[in-house]
């Protein structure tokens, strides 16, 4: 009865309190009904359950073996662990990773509990298993309340984890001032070595924690490398801790010359050593001068050891560039205020920002005297040798015309190099020493080429830093001018040298038209590298190409009015983000990336030469635009045709293709290069066969009367345009026909469009610059934008018609089909180009190809042969002039040579 | 991270030159100085050629940076471009060949205008192993010295004999005139900087420091 009565009254109170009042018997469903309570801090249903119990209050349970001491330590349960601890818990107890409840306590910042625990006599110097102490917890997390506290009962305050770290390495680590500084003034040493040696202020800079730094070294830190022998520095510059480097300086002035030497070192990230000599720089005037100059004088040794031939070429290389583009960096970013920084630097050389540069006047003065040596041994050379360029010819001109064939190629390197002796041996003895030292002049050149061009480029980025950008250095230029001769000879033997070195002549037009022929005479390839390589160099962060897209740089554009939206947002978007990368999204749909980005120019491209637009006309072929001539009828054409140049710009610059072919002229417009007579074929075939006429003829004796002027018909009413000021009373004679003939092809080609080509310039320069774009001519341009064509060359020969002579089964017939089998896709593309005019095989193959007139299958005439005769085309009927060679491989040599120089530029076929 | 140690540890960096005539070895100079071997298959410098090592003298660490030049006439324009700054110098010639002797009063006024007035220099009398085939005497070579102000030696870069005392002892002559204060590193175009021996002097307790602290103390 009794038993049933107490049954019932502990039903009640269990009810009423929501939960048990008893504690169960076994210890772990124990502990786990009491765990709640005590996180909480129920103190008094613990009490009361512990109360009646035999439970074992250092009962160990859970994956990491603690007690319930350690669960109220650890959450704060201060009330608990008072009663836990006078019901005889041990306030030492250690779980399985070694940690008491004080480590907790300490770890949380529990100030209470841990008081308590003290108060009980909990060892404060107890390890855990990787001999992190109370003191350690309370260092890691800058509790520096609580270490104030707890110091006092701590025996030794360097008490060393696993790894021999103290309570002031992590404190120091994390950056915790206050902590550092009661650390310190509880008698912590200062200079402590882990087991690597490294010290607290080793720690403090490898997180370039400045202020603890500071805290340190004031209280009189040393400044000691590591067992590896790395320092404090080297940390700080690794991380790129600007701060935390001055602060080291400050105390250790000679640092500073170890930080500029570092520049050297290539194991060093380039941003973080810019970063760190950046922050100095900024600090004073002072500063600024003496890292400048410091690395100026690192730059001209490396420049100078880059000179000495056995030293690694690779090596210096990198280094004098790193070296020197850190200079320059430094140098424009200027000191503190950055607005009056560039003006006194480009100020002439009387602001003693220039002296900075002096020290690198040793070794522009060695490159000057490196090139004039070369220079004069080039000249000696010259003059005791007969001509070497003759010599070459005379070899290959065995059998084959050798002087137009390396008028086109330079010779390429090594060629020097492989001359017999020849001359040599027909020579009176005396000469043979002259003849040795030729050779060894061309040695000199191979061996020094190269290192001279990465100086050369050095000397430009130091000429140039000093300059407003955009402007070539007066000082540069007449150094090209004066070594004009060497430069060109380095670049002839090693074309190389221009894509690796050369880069100032892509910013210096002036300079870079002495080059080009050189240029021009590179594989497409090479130049197409070299152009996406310096369209994308000036670009933030090259290396983060596929950044995430913030929403607001989306282009957002409407699919039925896509012409217009996509001219309205281009046209207000950032130019600089486009150019990093595109993002399209359509109204009202969810796709977006590379294939929206694709669909969006496909689109665009058919539209820009939509005829509703009225901005292109269909050239004559019919397959190919140019800007039409009345499109003012749009009266927003301009526009419209600054978004086109926009789109191809954009297009290009993202290598992107479009499905739009324009007209020969339109390219060369787009390139600058001047239209001739040939190219109004494209619109005026007709036309185009009598200038060519005119030219042909002698036209002295025809009475022509011919003015410089035409009769156009401007809205219904002919008007006389002269072709130059007075042109209406001059008259076109022989002398002056070829004057006329190009002045009229300009009025048709290009003033009638001027105003269109400069907008569509204007928009396409935005993302294209016209020095890059110069690399190229027009048929390469054409495949830069619209991409190579597939060629089907069984379909070619299936549609190819022959005529004056020649028939499907002649030997010269079949090899030059054997010929067209055996080049390269991208030679096919050229042939195409050079006798269609257009890279594009239409729609349905070659059966439907245009010419001027309509439907002109692809056309092969017989031409008789004469020695030197390379094969040459008209465009406007797509047929091929082909000689008729004695051999297949004359065929091939002669073909080729026409195909690669008669691209560029149609004077020399 | 693999860190690695980035900065090397002396007290001073030193430019050298090293001049004469072609064929005087002085290249094989050079080449036994820093890798303690005679150069069997030398051809002539072209330009100028580098090499650097780090000596003790009288317990401070000195750093070399020589630059070995091209005897050639032809290149003379270009090494001389390397002459600005130059602390020390070693003037080559070869004791079997009175030519390269004559040539060495152009080589000094090149090296006291162009370097610098205080430039420290030694006269080398190099291939001495071919004593059988010499052609300027001891004596004599010593007399010019003497009357220009050089220290000399006679060297053999084949044996090595002499090789690193030439370079020490035109080190050392410079050093002492760094304390005794007629040169001073901090000047432009001494050829001399400091190195970073704050590194050194704290890692190991001060070597050169302490005993002459001792010395003083008792």
């Amino acid at each position: 009865m009794e038993r049933a009565m107490e049954q019932l009254n502990r039903l009640t109170r269990s009810l009423r309190r929501a939960r048990t009042v008893e504690l169960p018997e076994d210890n772990e469903t124990a502990v786990y009904t009491l765990m709640p309570m005590v996180m909480a801090d129920q103190h008094r249903s613990v009490s009361e359950l512990l109360s009646n119990s035999k439970f074992d209050v250092n009962y160990a349970f859970g994956r990491v073996k603690r007690s319930l001491l350690h669960i109220a330590a650890n959450c704060g349960s201060v009330e608990c662990l008072v009663l836990l601890l006078k019901k005889g818990a041990n306030p030492n107890y250690q779980d399985i990773s070694g940690c008491t409840p004080l480590h907790l306590a300490a770890r949380n910042g529990q100030k209470k509990c841990m008081s308590k625990l003290l108060e009980y006599s909990a060892d404060v110097n107890i390890c855990n298993n990787e001999g992190l102490t109370a003191i350690h917890w309370l260092a890691v997390n800058g509790r520096t309340e609580l270490l104030h506290d707890l110091v006092q009962h701590v025996t030794d305050v360097d008490v060393e984890d696993a790894m021999g770290q103290t309570a002031l390495h992590v404190a120091c680590q994390n950056g915790h001032k206050t902590t550092v500084q009661c650390l310190l003034d509880s008698g912590a040493d200062i200079n402590r070595p882990n087991v690597s040696g490294a010290t607290p202020l080793y720690f403090a800079c490898s997180h370039g924690q400045r202020d603890t730094a500071q805290i340190l070294l004031l209280r009189g830190a040393k400044y000691l490398p590591d067992k590896n022998g790395v320092t404090p520095l080297d940390l700080c510059v690794q991380g790129g801790y600007g701060q935390t480097c001055e602060v080291l300086i400050q105390y250790h002035p000679r640092l500073f010359q170890t930080i500029v030497q570092m520049t050297q070192n290539e194991d060093l990230r380039e941003n973080m050593l810019r970063q760190v000599l950046q922050h100095l720089s900024q600090q004073s005037e002072s500063q600024y001068l003496k890292i400048l100059t410091g690395l100026a004088e690192v730059a001209t040794t490396n420049g100078h050891k880059l000179l000495s031939l056995s030293s690694n070429y690779d090596a210096q290389m990198k280094s004098l560039l790193r070296i020197v583009r850190i200079f320059c960096h430094v140098f424009r970013i200027g000191p503190s205020s950055p607005s009056n920084g560039i003006d006194m630097g480009y100020n002439g050389n009387k602001t003693p920002r220039s002296q900075v540069f002096k020290p690198l006047e040793l070794l522009w003065h060695s490159l000057d005297e490196w090139l004039v040596l070369i220079a004069t041994e080039l000249m000696k050379n010259k003059e005791d040798s007969t001509d070497i360029t003759s010599i070459l010819l005379k070899q290959k001109g065995q059998d084959q015309e050798a002087p137009s064939l390396s008028a086109f190629e330079p010779p390429g390197p090594g060629s020097y190099e492989s001359l017999p002796p020849g001359p040599g041996d027909s020579k009176p003895e005396v000469l043979a020493g002259e003849q040795e030292a030729s050779a060894d002049c061309q040695d000199v050149i191979s061996v020094t080429a190269n290192r001279l061009s990465a100086v050369i480029q050095a000397f430009y980025m130091c000429c140039s830093c000093q300059m407003p950008p955009g402007m070539t250095s007066p000082r540069f230029i007449e150094f090209v001018c004066k070594h004009d001769e060497v430069l060109k000879c380095f670049v002839n033997r090693n074309p190389k040298i221009i894509f690796d070195h050369f880069h100032f002549l892509l910013e210096c037009p002036e300079l870079m038209s002495r080059f080009m022929h050189i240029i021009k005479a590179q594989p497409f390839k090479d130049r197409c590298e070299w152009f996406y390589e310096h369209l994308h160099s000036g670009q933030p962060d090259s290396d983060m190409v596929h950044r995430p897209v913030s929403e607001n740089d989306i282009l957002l554009v409407h699919r039925d009015s896509i012409f217009r939206s996509s001219c309205e947002i281009v046209s207000k978007a950032n130019c600089a983000k486009l150019k990093q990368g595109i993002a399209v999204r359509f109204h009202g749909e969810e796709g977006m990336g590379q294939g929206v980005v694709r669909e969006w120019f496909d689109i665009l491209s058919n539209e820009i030469v939509n005829p509703d637009y009225a901005l292109f006309t269909q050239s004559a072929d019919g397959t190919t635009f140019q800007p039409n001539s009345n499109s003012y009828v749009n009266p927003d054409h301009l526009n419209y045709f600054r978004f086109a140049g926009q789109i191809l710009g954009l297009a290009l610059n993202h290598r992107q293709l479009v499905n739009i072919y324009f007209t020969r002229s339109f390219y060369k417009h787009i390139l600058g290069i001047p239209v001739n007579y040939q190219d109004v074929a494209s619109i005026d075939p007709e036309y185009a066969k009598n200038l060519q006429w005119i030219l042909d003829n002698d036209i002295s004796d025809l009475g022509l009367e011919l003015t410089f002027s035409v009769e156009t018909d401007v809205f219904g009413a002919m008007e006389e345009v002269p072709l130059k000021p007075g042109g209406g009373s001059i008259l076109v004679t022989q002398n002056n026909k070829a004057e006329y003939v190009q002045l009229v092809t300009e009025l048709r080609m290009t003033r009638a469009i001027q105003p269109q080509i400069n907008a569509f310039l204007q928009g396409f320069h935005m993302f294209i610059p016209p020095s890059l774009i110069q690399l190229f001519d027009e048929y390469e341009l054409e495949l830069l934008l619209s991409g190579m064509p597939e060629i089907d060359v069984n379909d070619w020969i299936k549609n190819t018609e022959y005529t004056s002579g020649y028939e499907r089964e002649d030997p010269v017939i079949q090899w030059f089909w054997e010929v067209v089998e055996d080049i390269t896709q991208e030679e096919r593309v050229l042939l195409l180009q050079f006798v269609t005019g257009s890279s594009r095989v239409p729609h349905g193959g070659f059966a439907n190809i245009m010419g001027g007139s309509g439907l002109q299958n692809f056309t092969i005439a017989a031409v008789p042969y004469t020695p030197n005769l390379l094969p040459t085309s008209s465009t406007c009927i797509n047929m091929l002039k082909l000689p008729e060679y004695p051999s297949k491989e004359i065929l091939k040599d002669r073909l080729l040579v026409a195909l690669h120089c008669g691209s560029y530029g149609y004077t020399m076929a | 991270m693999a860190q690695t140690a980035m900065s090397e540890t002396y007290d001073f960096l030193f430019k050298f030159l090293v001049i004469g005539n072609a064929g005087t070895g002085k290249s094989c100079l050079l080449h036994q100085f820093i890798e303690k071997k005679f150069k069997d298959d030398s051809n002539h410098t072209i330009g100028v050629e580098f090499g650097s090592k780090i000596i003790n003298v009288g317990g401070k660490y000195v750093k070399l940076q020589i630059w070995d030049t091209a005897g050639q006439e032809r290149f003379r324009s270009v090494t001389r471009s390397y002459y600005r700054g130059a602390a020390g110098a070693l003037l080559v010639y070869d004791i079997t060949s009175r030519e390269t002797y004559n040539a060495l009063t152009n080589w000094l006024t090149d090296a006291r205008m162009l370097a610098s007035q205080n430039i420290v220099l030694i006269l080398c009398g190099n291939k001495k192993d071919l004593d059988a085939d010499r052609e300027v005497t001891f004596l004599e070579a010593s007399r010019f010295a003497q009357e220009n102000e050089l220290m000399f030696l006679e060297t053999s870069a084949l044996t090595g004999e002499n090789v690193e005392e030439a370079f020490m002892q035109c080190a050392r002559k410079i050093l002492n005139k760094i304390e005794s204060g007629e040169l001073d590193p901090e000047r432009m175009g001494s050829g001399i900087q400091y190195g970073d021996a704050a590194l050194r002097q704290l890692r190991s307790p001060r070597r050169t420091q302490a005993p002459s602290a001792q010395e003083c103390g008792c």
